[in-house]
């Protein structure tokens, strides 16, 4: 019986029915496994096919123009090559880079690059960007022995007149690897970025396991960025730079005032944004933000002054409004107010007399404006200033704007946790103290009382609709500032450069940057250093009871107003009245 | 039983042909429609073992008995000179040019081993064979060969070898217990092996263990595999559809991963028919093995069934993942002439016996 069953468990047919059984369990867990593999995680899988073989590559669209007003185009696009070789093997691969080495510079960094890029099982590998003509030439030439191997166009973004309008239109992103679109990073090209950029195309190819293209599947064109028009006139902007150029650091805006559209914007010194834009060496970029004169910054809307007697305009404005002075009403200025044992001083020593607001604003006298603001006080002040546009931004499409400082009761206590001094509504009268506001912030100011419109805001785009909510001022104390305004370029501070035939009104403005010690009161600004002088502003319209330009002018450590803005706004005018 | 398979010969030959049209298929969709090249060379694999096989099928059964032992040394003796002097390709000695023929002895080996085994226990008594001392021989039988084959380095073939002697061992009727005891005890003795494997051996055994650590360098194959086979789906990706051999992202996708291929392009349908048609072939060899009356022949056809399906699962698991890749072709389908002569051979010898058995 033992044997039997050790027969039976030995026999040939009993141990291949084990075999058998034993082969049946594996082919089902074999079954079992594809099961999983095919069926259950088939959508991951295809997935991952086609991740491997599928490649979308962008078509980057042409970038929109910057075209002036008058029609000159300040940002375009030049046309550059690029030497771009597609994935091949070894062999060819190594063809290629030998024949290429005849014609252009590949140094060994360059060529572990492209090695590199190829093993990443790349679809087209740049070997160069912007070629030389003569690396162009010599191309061509062997370029039917290469295999796979293509020179393309690109587009480059090309400043016409990089240092005049460089704040203005701003610049690109550097493209370093020209597959990211470049985006537009200040000015123009950032705030009109959505209609310059346009749409980019993709090109979706199929590639094999070393990412050699093996056929297109689907293209779509890109779609070129719009050109934009800005309100900019070319020939002013280059007029107005020229003349700032002759100071050390300056600002200049000019706006049509029956619309608000800036003609020229001008800060100095201005930068190459073609240089940002493209290759840049480490040591250009230093160069530019190691400049001690910051040319990165937009003086005209970035940066903020005290305001200096500009800001009488709106002492007088806001003491006319509220019914406090009149025309009529003569202060005496004996060459100093009093104020708690303090004596402020006008900045003639010897007085000015007996002043009306006309007499106040022409020769700009201190005393005056020490005394209504000790009427008027603090809060009355900001309320007005802050209709005029101080403390605000002023509507203009840049970007980074500096909306200055507007002091206020509440904003002392919060900064210093101390109550509003008397003697500090004093300094404000005159524009000096804490308040700060940018030239742009002026100009409106000025636009604001000659439109007679509180909606009034200045615009970079060219036919730009805003829907204008008419926001009229009182009518009479407008028509007394714009007397005054006149007075000054008659017979006031400004008469020596601003008194012409056409009818030029305007303030002019000395900022202090420093307390001035008695003994140097009256001192002659060019004997200072430079960063010691006087900041030197004029903003002011013409031509005439109607006008139709408004130029603010600021140039920084300049000194005088009247003897160093003024007269650059003087030609400015001339220029724009000649038009 | 006896009248499932009616005219016995036939419908290995039915089974054959749709097997070596699978492998047509296979290979044409690799070679992209060209018949130049590996396609023309594979056809003219096909057909000449075609004939190969008649020609077995035709020889007198009884040879394979009496030259058994004398092809088993002559084999062995190829593989110590394989060990000496072989051509060197991929960094493993695998192949002795013969000018005309690049010679595997390995491949050799498979059908020598499963003959001298087979005559070894022929002879063998029933009693004897309860006995654990007659079964020494057929042991080292087994592992001299294997332990070459090891050295070359191939521990695929060496493990197929060693698979295939311990196949016939069992068949033979070793006693049941110790089989079982021997079996675990080798199982828990595996890890030691780990120190006589060569360093791409091991890496391929990490890799297997680890696919996802580094997928584009060991892992790649794996991956890529998996992924050609995940995206068939149910019913493929169509004839000449699948873009992940189409594009080259498999690796050695015309011999061993022949059947990542099919898998791709003919979906979850096509690769368990494949299996379905090897499992019914070895069946068939199986039921072969009872058919006949002498021991020889039960004992070779069931010997050639486990060559064979050991072949079809270590291929077809190392392409899904679940086994390292060890380089095992996949029978009949694969390119490759050696391995395409020992399976047709293989079906000759079963067909060979099966006739033997009417007479």
């Amino acid at each position: 019986m033992m044997f039997d069953k050790n027969n039976l468990r030995s026999s040939i047919k009993f141990r291949t029915k084990i075999i058998f059984s034993l082969m049946l369990f594996l082919g089902i867990l074999l079954i079992l496994n594809l099961y999983w593999l095919q069926i259950g995680d088939a959508e991951k899988y295809v997935l991952l096919s086609n991740k491997n073989r599928i490649r979308i590559l962008p078509i980057l669209p042409k970038r929109g123009r910057i075209i002036t007003s008058d029609g000159k185009t300040i940002a375009g696009n030049i046309c550059r090559y690029k030497l771009v070789m597609e994935q091949c093997n070894e062999q060819v691969f190594l063809k290629n880079i030998n024949l290429l080495k005849q014609c252009i510079n590949l140094d060994s960094k360059e060529e572990s690059r492209i090695a590199k890029l190829r093993k990443k099982r790349a679809s087209f590998i740049v070997i160069k960007e912007d070629l030389s003509w003569e690396e162009y030439s010599k191309l061509s030439m062997i370029l039917f022995r290469l295999n796979g191997i293509s020179v393309e166009n690109i587009y480059v973004r090309d400043y016409s007149m990089p240092m005049e309008f460089c704040h203005v239109v701003g610049h690109i992103s550097k493209n370093t690897d020209n597959m990211r679109i470049p985006s537009g990073k200040t000015g123009v090209e950032a705030i009109l970025d959505d209609q310059l950029t346009g749409k980019v195309g993709n090109l979706q190819i199929e590639v094999n396991s070393i990412g050699k293209k093996v056929r297109i599947i689907t293209s779509q064109a890109p779609v070129d960025g719009n050109d934009v028009t800005i309100s900019i006139d070319s020939q002013l902007q280059k007029f107005v730079y020229d003349l700032l150029a002759q100071e050390k650091a300056g600002a200049c805006v000019v706006l049509d005032i029956s619309n608000g559209e800036v003609l020229a914007m001008v800060s100095f010194p201005g930068f190459d944004p073609n240089l940002i834009s493209h290759q840049m060496t480490q040591a250009q970029w230093q160069s530019i933000v190691n400049n001690p004169l910051f040319p990165l910054m937009n003086r005209a809307v970035g940066c903020s002054y005290p305001p200096g007697s500009i800001f009488k305009i709106v002492i007088a404005f806001a003491a006319l409004s509220e019914g406090i002075i009149s025309p009529k009403d003569k202060i005496f200025c004996s060459g100093g107010v009093k104020l708690e044992d303090h004596v402020f001083h006008c900045w003639n020593r010897w007085g000015h007399g007996n002043v009306n607001i006309f007499d106040a604003l022409r020769l700009s006298c201190d005393c005056y404006f020490f005394e209504v603001a000790k009427k008027i006080g603090i809060d009355t002040i900001v309320k007005y200033a802050k209709e005029l546009g101080f403390g605000t931004e002023t509507g203009i499409e840049l970007p980074n704007e500096n909306i200055g400082l507007l002091p206020s009761r509440k904003w002392k206590f919060l900064r210093y946790g101390t109550s509003w001094k008397p003697y500090e509504t004093m300094i404000i009268s005159i524009g000096q103290g804490s308040i700060l506001a940018t030239l742009m912030q002026s100009a409106v100011m000025i636009g604001k009382i000659y439109t007679g419109n509180y909606d009034f805001s200045p615009t970079l785009i060219k036919g730009k609709k805003k829907n204008k909510t008419q926001i009229p001022i009182k009518n009479e104390c407008v028509k007394i500032i714009k007397e005054g305004l006149f007075q000054v370029c008659t017979s006031g501070t400004a008469a020596n450069s601003c008194h012409v035939a056409y009818g030029i009104s305007g303030k002019t403005g000395s900022s202090q940057v420093k307390k001035i010690k008695s003994t140097e009161v009256g001192i002659d600004q060019k004997r200072l250093l430079w960063e010691l002088r006087d900041h030197a502003f004029f903003v002011g319209c013409a031509p005439g009871e109607n006008p139709r330009y408004l130029v603010a002018v600021m140039v920084e450590h300049g000194g005088s107003g009247a003897a160093v803005a003024a007269p650059i706004a003087r030609k400015i005018f001339d220029k724009l009245m000649k038009k | 039983m006896k009248h499932f398979f009616p005219n016995e010969s036939k419908i290995l030959f039915i089974l054959l042909f749709l097997l070596l049209f699978i492998s047509f298929l296979g290979q044409y969709s690799v070679a992209g429609g060209q018949l130049e090249g590996h396609l023309q060379r594979h056809i003219v694999r096909i057909v000449l073992s075609i004939i190969l096989m008649g020609c077995v099928y035709r020889m007198d059964f009884r040879l394979w008995n009496n030259y058994a032992y004398l092809l088993y040394i002559f084999a062995f003796i190829l593989l110590i000179i394989v060990d000496l002097l072989g051509v060197t390709k991929l960094g493993a000695q695998r192949w002795i040019d013969l000018y005309f023929f690049i010679l595997q002895p390995s491949e050799l080996m498979k059908l020598a081993i499963i003959l001298t085994l087979v005559r070894y226990y022929s002879l063998l008594s029933a009693p004897e064979v309860l006995k654990l001392k007659s079964h020494i021989l057929p042991i080292f039988l087994t592992l001299f060969p294997a332990v070459l084959v090891f050295r070359q380095p191939d521990l695929g073939t060496a493990c197929i070898l060693i698979g295939t002697g311990v196949g016939i061992i069992f068949l033979s009727g070793f006693p049941l217990k110790i089989f079982a005891t021997a079996l675990v005890s080798c199982f828990i003795l595996c890890p030691f092996g780990w120190f006589f494997l060569h360093d791409y051996q091991k890496n391929r055994v990490l890799t297997f263990f680890y696919p996802d650590k580094d997928p584009l360098g060991a892992g790649y194959h794996i991956l890529q595999s998996k992924i050609a086979i995940g995206s068939g789906h149910i019913w493929g990706r169509g004839f000449l559809q699948g873009t992940q051999s189409k594009l080259n992202f498999l690796p050695e996708k015309n011999t061993d991963f022949i059947f990542t291929t099919i898998a791709e392009e003919f979906g979850f349908v096509g690769s368990v028919l494949i299996i379905f048609l090897f499992l019914i072939i070895c069946y068939y060899f199986f039921w072969a093995a009872n058919e006949s009356r002498s021991r020889f022949s039960k004992l070779l056809c069931c010997g050639l069934g486990v060559l064979l399906y050991l072949h079809v699962f270590v291929n077809i698991a190392m392409v899904i993942g679940i086994l390292p890749i060890v380089g095992i072709p996949l029978p009949f389908l694969s390119y490759g002439g050696s391995s395409m002569i020992t399976f047709t051979i293989s079906c000759g010898l079963v067909m060979s016996s099966l006739k033997q058995q009417k007479h």
